[in-house]
């Protein structure tokens, strides 16, 4: 009896100890639960239809739309695809198709290059069929890999296998897997984006400021909420998409965003990418003065206090009067900047390079007029604006905003009076000949626009309202930036800001007054003691 | 306890390796925590920083089997490790943010960043 | 031979001290604010200046509670008689040790100038200043109180004006006091409360 009840405490001690490290064990033995993706409902690599090899993007697309039947008609609506745009306000038509710049100007002739940015396969001349489906590219935005490359010079093609490219050139541009890549498809991503965003202008940086690789994985300090540790937004966290078509443009920008925040349901601005679509229209808790100041000073203007800096320069001016110089060997050359940074190049002309850049303030309602090829110009002291933008402290619609004023010096047309768009890519263009004329005549002629073969230059100016690579709070621009005899918002007129627009006359006669009581009082005080009164 | 230990670090070089492993390696996730853990701490330091450009898929893989970090003084695998993240996680805000990812699953989001920006790579990457 | 009178009395003085000390700091932070110089830098300057504006106004309500509880007020009521002698005791007299004009009493402590220029600071300087920086202070309201009408050049500039006026006082004023029985008489009255008197 007694061994049995010993035995049955020894049992369930054992028992007890078991139970006590049973879980422990049974946590590293348990096979893991079945790997789930949480970003996404469906795990595309588990598609037949992706399970084979592409060789070319058009066939992937053809794979995409099995399942996503109206995928490409969204796009084909929308300014990514059409690189068209009609400004309603205007009348202009604008869209990259249409307007020109003074980076690279135009894509008129160069589209071969130019539509490796274009959501879709083969623009490579006016001939490109728009209404193809399968020209769609649903890939350059939605690869997650970061391996999906389209190929320079060929329309933005993407090649699922080694190629000779330019056809008969004896050159091979390796093949991508694009099977792999359409496997592990997603949502789009500040890389994806980025990829032809941060390259505005044919290079990291070039023509945003606000908008570079560097904004791939910004730290806090770079963008407050893309921070890759932190808030970790993508460009579609405010740039809010539906039916493929992104919110936020920069042809009829929201300058001022009275509406407040943009609840579920509620209308508000209608554009989804404003500060205040989430912020609304008082967000300083704090200081309820600084909510004042909102009402006529855009976010940006205080919370990005400089741009281009995340250590990667934009440029800030272009000269293409400078350019087609040669070497002794008659060859193309490229000069540098101490930190290796190119600042001249034989067939682009000087460049003028930017970090942490201040940016020019102006006053902003979202008006936006651009120069286009069918416009007269006129040559003069004053710079020809690319854009105009419209604004005024009068008009109650305007709000300060910070800008990118990129100044630059172009090619025109100097009897017919218009901006002209050289064909500047591929071999028979000014890059590879440095010859003018004949580089415009082509480009003017892709464009159905006269030119008389005459080439002069003429400066010119763009304006880029500055909205990304916001900063930290405590980062912000304090009182005394703008409320200085230095103030940031010197060429701001129409307002009156403290101290900026001290009264000199008002201050000439009060400081005279003040020292002529001074000088009152000392001489009154010098002659009784000379006088000497006994007291 | 040691157990466990011999059983992850076992996890972690079975998937360094490369050998049979469900996981879908993050290469972004991969790319955040060598920028910001690897790098900050390396551009301090006598070493200076690394670009992933400068190794080969080869060359980054056979580094990450051999496990050997400043000459053997220390293992990478260790610098990956949560434990090495509970440290510096005061400080450092990636270590933090995955303070508790598995460190196999970090250390071949890791890999799979290295061997994507190495310099025989998919897209050569720097590191900063 | 001399008396000694009892001219300031407790609360009087605390509010002479605390309402100098105030617009000192008001003066020192004003012209901070206004580019002249940096101490605080402006957004610091602007909030102690705020602050200490608001102080000022809590001072004045016991201030003038007290005025017209004690009667005191009727100090600052002008008056013409013995203003020509003061400003001839001022211009010239007081260089031949000629007697003073005035002899102040606890119902006449203020001599008919100091009784005009207090005056002139307390309904003109002082309003310009209050209201001026009144709006100042409440700018962001003024669309809401159906003044959008208003112009804030205007009412910086007035508040500026207001500054240097006051500026001006206070260095006539400060000299002023020793131009008393003897030159540290007036202080010593402003902080003991006992003048003495020829």
């Amino acid at each position: 009896m007694r061994t049995a009840i010993t035995r049955a405490a020894l049992l369930l001690f054992c028992a007890g100890l078991l139970a006590a490290t049973g879980p422990a064990l049974a946590e590293e033995a348990k096979p893991e639960p079945k790997a789930v993706k949480l970003t996404t409902t469906a795990d595309h690599s588990k598609f037949k239809q992706l399970q084979k090899a592409f060789a070319s993007g058009p066939e992937v697309t053809k794979a995409c739309l099995e399942c996503h039947t109206e995928a490409a008609g969204q796009i084909h609506r929308t300014k990514h695809w059409k690189w068209e745009y009609l400004n309603p306000a205007t009348n202009q038509k604008l869209g990259k198709k249409n307007v020109l710049n003074n980076y690279c100007i135009s894509i008129a002739a160069n589209q071969a290059a130019c539509t490796n940015c274009h959501v879709g396969y083969g623009w490579k001349d006016n001939n490109f069929d728009f209404t193809k489906e399968e020209n769609v590219d649903c890939l350059v935005c939605h690869d997650t890999t970061g391996n999906y490359r389209k190929v320079p010079g060929s329309g933005g093609q993407a090649f699922g296998k080694d190629t000779e490219f330019p056809p008969g050139s004896g050159k091979i541009v390796k093949g991508i897997d694009l099977a792999k890549i359409s496997q592990k498809v997603g949502k789009t991503s500040r890389d994806t984006c980025g990829g032809c965003h941060f390259n505005g202008g044919g290079g990291d940086g070039v023509k945003h400021g606000d908008l570079d690789s560097s904004m791939a994985t910004p730290e806090k300090e770079l963008d407050v909420h893309m921070d890759a540790v932190g808030l970790d937004f993508t460009c579609a966290t405010c740039h809010k998409t539906s039916s493929h078509d992104v919110a936020g443009s920069r042809y009829a920008p929201t300058a001022k965003d009275d509406k407040g925040v943009q609840t579920r349901g509620k209308p508000g601005s209608g554009n989804p990418a404003t500060c205040v679509a989430c912020h609304g229209n008082g967000p300083h808790k704090k200081e309820a003065r600084l909510n004042n100041h909102a009402t006529k000073i855009a976010c940006q203007t205080c919370h990005i206090p400089t741009f281009a800096r995340g250590g990667i320069p934009t440029k800030m001016e272009w000269d293409w009067s400078t350019s087609g110089k040669v070497d002794a060997n008659g060859k193309q050359f490229v000069k540098r900047d101490e930190k290796k940074r190119i600042i001249y190049e034989s067939r682009k002309g000087d460049f003028k390079l930017g970090e942490n850049v201040v940016p020019e303030y102006a006053w902003f309602n979202g008006h936006v007029e651009y120069t286009l090829l069918t416009d007269k110009i006129e040559k003069g002291p004053q710079r020809t604006p690319i854009n105009k933008l419209g604004g005024s402290a009068a008009d109650g619609k305007s709000m300060i905003w910070p800008m990118k004023v990129f100044r630059g010096t172009q090619p025109y047309d100097p009897v017919n009076k218009t901006l002209v768009t050289p064909h500047t890519t591929g071999p028979d263009g000014y890059w590879n000949t440095l010859v003018w004329d004949k580089a415009i005549e082509e480009g003017m002629k892709d464009s159905g626009q006269p030119f008389s073969g005459k080439v002069d230059f003429v400066n010119t100016v763009m304006s880029w309202p500055i909205t990304h690579m916001v900063a930290p709070k405590n980062k912000a621009l304090g009182c005394a930036d703008c409320h200085s005899k230095q103030s940031r918002l010197a060429g701001i007129t129409g307002i009156y800001i403290p101290v900026r627009d001290n009264n000199t006359l008002v201050d000439t006669l009060g400081w005279s007054i003040v020292l002529l009581t001074l000088l009152g009082v000392l001489g009154h005080g010098a002659l009784r003691i000379v006088t000497g009164r006994k007291h | 306890m040691k157990l466990a230990k011999i059983l992850a670090a076992g996890a972690i070089l079975t998937v360094i390796a490369g050998t049979a492993s469900a996981y879908d390696a993050d290469w972004k996730r991969g790319r955040i925590y060598y920028r910001s853990v690897c790098t900050s701490c390396h551009a301090a330091s006598p070493v200076g920083s690394i670009n992933p450009s400068t190794k080969t898929k080869a060359e980054w893989t056979a580094y990450l089997q051999a496990d050997k970090h400043a000459k053997g003084k220390d293992t990478v695998s260790g610098y990956v490790s949560k434990a090495y993240r509970a440290k510096i996680k005061s400080g450092n805000k990636a270590a933090e943010k995955f303070a508790d990812t598995p460190d196999a699953e970090l250390a071949a989001d890791i890999k799979a960043f290295l061997i994507k920006g190495a310099k025989d790579g998919d897209s050569p990457a720097t590191c900063s | 031979m001399s008396e000694r009178i009892y001219v300031f009395k407790r609360f009087e003085r605390f509010w002479h001290w605390s309402q100098a000390a105030l617009i000192i700091f008001l003066m020192l932070t004003a012209f901070d604010i206004h580019g002249t110089y940096t101490i605080f830098g402006f957004e610091k300057a602007v909030a102690y200046h705020t602050i200490a504006a608001w102080t000022l106004i809590g001072l004045w309500v016991f201030a003038i509670f007290w005025h017209f509880t004690t009667g005191e007020w009727k100090q600052y009521i002008p008056t013409t008689e013995k203003v020509v002698a003061m400003m001839n005791y001022y211009l010239f007299g007081i260089f031949k040790n000629a007697p003073h004009p005035f002899r102040l009493t606890t119902l006449r402590k203020h001599n008919p100038l100091q009784r005009l220029a207090y005056l002139f600071i307390l309904v003109c300087v002082g309003p310009l200043l209050w209201v001026t920086g009144g709006l100042y202070l409440f700018y962001d309201k003024w669309e809401a109180l159906g003044l959008s009408g208003l112009s804030l050049e205007w009412v910086a500039t007035g508040h500026v004006i207001g500054a240097f006026m006051m500026l001006a006082f206070l260095i006539a004023h400060v000299y002023l006091t020793t131009a008393g029985h003897t030159p540290m008489a007036h202080i010593k009255a402003m902080i003991t409360g006992w003048e003495e008197v020829d």
